[in-house]
């Protein structure tokens, strides 16, 4: 049956410290990328800033304690996790490595999410996602003369979503409704949980590795690109009920963290990363456990009422290009409007991309047409035939 | 105006993307079996070998002369090329087929990707810091003249250019190289 991770016990915090030749693990090959080790870096960076707010809100010094100890173990594990990305990657490499992931995860959870309006929020970020990986991977051919397809591994396409120059919205349009804690399925917590990690992750690494780059397409790309993530952190982390408790949060994150080790684990097939999932997993059983006692102490309440009664479905990557497909062929075109979703170019999305674009081409289309210039063609890879959209399909 | 990314006047630009070439032709070498992998390897040797030549004869003189630190610079890179010099003559040697070809191949793989990721981290971007527009086109002229000119075969311990002239039967390219370059950068001597 399932994987219940409040009846497994992990390993005693404080067993949990490595030395630094426990910490020095061997990176991957960097020709094979995993999407695995980006996800959860972006969950432990994300347990991290949770527990640093959570602190800096919290009087009690003994809780305070409490939050550092683990805090400084989920540092370590960000550093296991983290490093096993390999050196010789380039910085756009690992980019395209993120908005790959960006896209299967998110593709993944959109197909399993139960709550309708949660699944379209999820919809709508696939298709941004999927261009950004469009636009980086014709950058990549244009400096590195290499095609995504190495990176992205087959497992999804590469050719225009929703045009990148669309996703600049009004900020107060990127604000959704949040869910009910008290009615929500426990599995869309998770699902809200881990894309808001994930799309922090990737705004974090755009804001610090954009100006690394020496090319100025490159440089304004990863400006672009950088404040749609802010836009697509500020579109997830609004779906989180924002009347649960600190406590109750902290549940939820470590029992997410239990979740997706506990997945990857099961199907890793490298077997020395496949170990380093097993011991964080069995680290977070203990996090879990130490999380859940403080909210019975100090929020009165027993947190199997919150969670769910056994670990969903393991999260898998895989193919997802007939499910991208059906969304380019319907969601193209929408865009948000309050708290929803329309097909309009309504006025406040207009005055802001009169605003922001100020009449010129932005660089997200600047980089195809450099690239049109340089190879007389784009960077495409289209496996399944023609662009669903008829007005996206290239044109000679 | 497609700016030094597109730009074949950018000798840091173009370096960058023979590296991608080298890497998309070890992907070739991998995937393909019997005549055609023999075939994809050879052009692989010529490829590996006209890109550290030409590197040689046009960038290092450039980090030597300009980039501060740049002989130490240098020093690294050469000791880096060499390593995968003597892979790749072992594997030169080796017939395709040999089982043991694919992981020594994979073995140079990565000692040329790591050899070209420094390059890129720690001697293209002084390049750019200390060559002006018309240097960086005119060492990029040069690389093209030298890549038209250089040998299609490497000689572990014959990494500096004074060297390579001294090998017999390459002598005469090498000195075309040189010719070349020196002609294309617009100096004698």
């Amino acid at each position: 049956m399932g994987f219940n991770p409040l009846e497994h016990q992990g390993i005693p915090l404080d067993r949990q410290l490595r030395s630094w030749r426990e910490l020095d693990v061997e990176p991957i090959d960097p020709d094979h990328a995993d999407p695995r080790i980006i996800t959860m870096n972006g969950i432990e960076v994300e347990a991290i800033l949770f527990s640093h707010q959570f602190a800096r809100r919290c009087p009690d010094p003994e809780v305070k304690r409490q939050l550092a100890e683990v805090r400084y173990i989920e540092h370590q594990q960000q550093k296991t996790v983290n490093w096993l990305l390999p050196g010789l990657a380039s910085v756009l490499e690992t980019t395209i490595a993120y908005e790959q992931v960006a896209v299967d995860l998110t593709g993944w959870i959109a197909r399993h999410e139960p709550d309708p309006y949660l699944k379209q929020a999820y919809e709508f970020g696939v298709l941004e996602d999927f261009d950004h990986l469009y636009r980086y991977a014709n950058l990549y051919e244009m400096i590195e003369h290499r095609k995504a397809e190495s990176i992205v591994d087959n497992l999804t396409e590469v050719m225009p979503g929703r045009p990148t120059k669309f996703h600049h919205r009004h900020p107060h349009d990127n604000v959704r409704e949040p869910y009910d804690r008290s009615t929500t399925n426990p599995l869309s917590k998770l699902h809200a949980l881990t894309i808001m990690s994930a799309e922090q992750q990737t705004m974090n690494f755009y804001m610090n590795v954009g100006p690394q780059y020496m090319e100025p397409i490159a440089r304004r790309l990863y400006q672009e690109i950088g404040l749609i993530e802010e836009e697509h952190v500020t579109h997830y982390e609004s779906l989180v009920d924002p009347g649960e408790t600190w406590w109750e949060q902290l549940v939820n994150h470590e029992y997410n963290e239990c979740y997706l080790y506990h997945s990857f684990m099961e199907q890793e097939p490298d077997p020395k990363v496949r170990a380093i999932w097993e011991l964080h997993l069995n680290m977070e059983l203990e996090h879990l456990r130490i999380a859940c006692d403080l909210m019975r102490r100090h929020d009165g309440r027993e947190p199997r009422e919150i969670l769910a009664p056994e670990l969903p479905n393991v999260l898998t990557f895989e193919q997802n290009k007939v499910f991208v497909r059906d969304l380019l062929d319907t969601q193209i075109d929408l865009t948000t409007l309050g708290t929803g979703y329309v097909q309009d170019a309504h006025e406040r999305f207009q005055r802001m991309q009169e605003q922001i674009h100020g009449g010129e081409e932005p660089p997200s289309e600047r980089v195809l047409a450099q690239h049109r210039e340089m190879f007389g063609r784009e960077y495409r890879v289209e496996t399944e035939g023609g662009h669903p959209d008829l007005a996206s399909r290239e044109r000679d | 105006m497609a700016g030094i990314t597109a730009s074949d006047a950018d000798v840091v630009a173009l370096l960058m993307r023979r590296h991608g070439d080298i890497r998309n032709l070890f992907d070739e070498v991998e995937r393909a079996t019997g005549d055609e992998r023999r075939a994809a390897f050879r052009r692989l040797v010529q490829l590996l070998a006209v890109h550290e030549t030409a590197e040689e004869e046009v960038v290092r003189p450039f980090t030597r002369a300009n980039v501060p630190g740049g002989e130490q610079v240098v020093a690294d890179r050469l000791h880096e090329e060499r390593e995968a010099k003597e892979l790749l003559s072992r594997l030169d040697g080796m017939d395709t087929d040999d089982p043991k070809f694919l992981p020594e191949l994979l073995a140079l793989r990565l000692d040329v990707m790591a050899h070209a990721r420094a390059e890129e981290r720690y001697e293209f971007t002084h390049i750019r810091r200390h060559a002006d527009q018309a240097r960086l086109a005119s060492m990029a002229s040069a690389l093209k003249a030298a890549e038209a000119m250089a040998p299609t075969h490497p000689h572990p311990g014959t990494e500096s250019a004074v060297r390579n002239l001294t090998l017999g039967p390459l002598a005469a390219v090498v000195d075309r190289t040189r010719d070349a370059v020196r002609k294309a950068l617009g100096k004698d001597g």
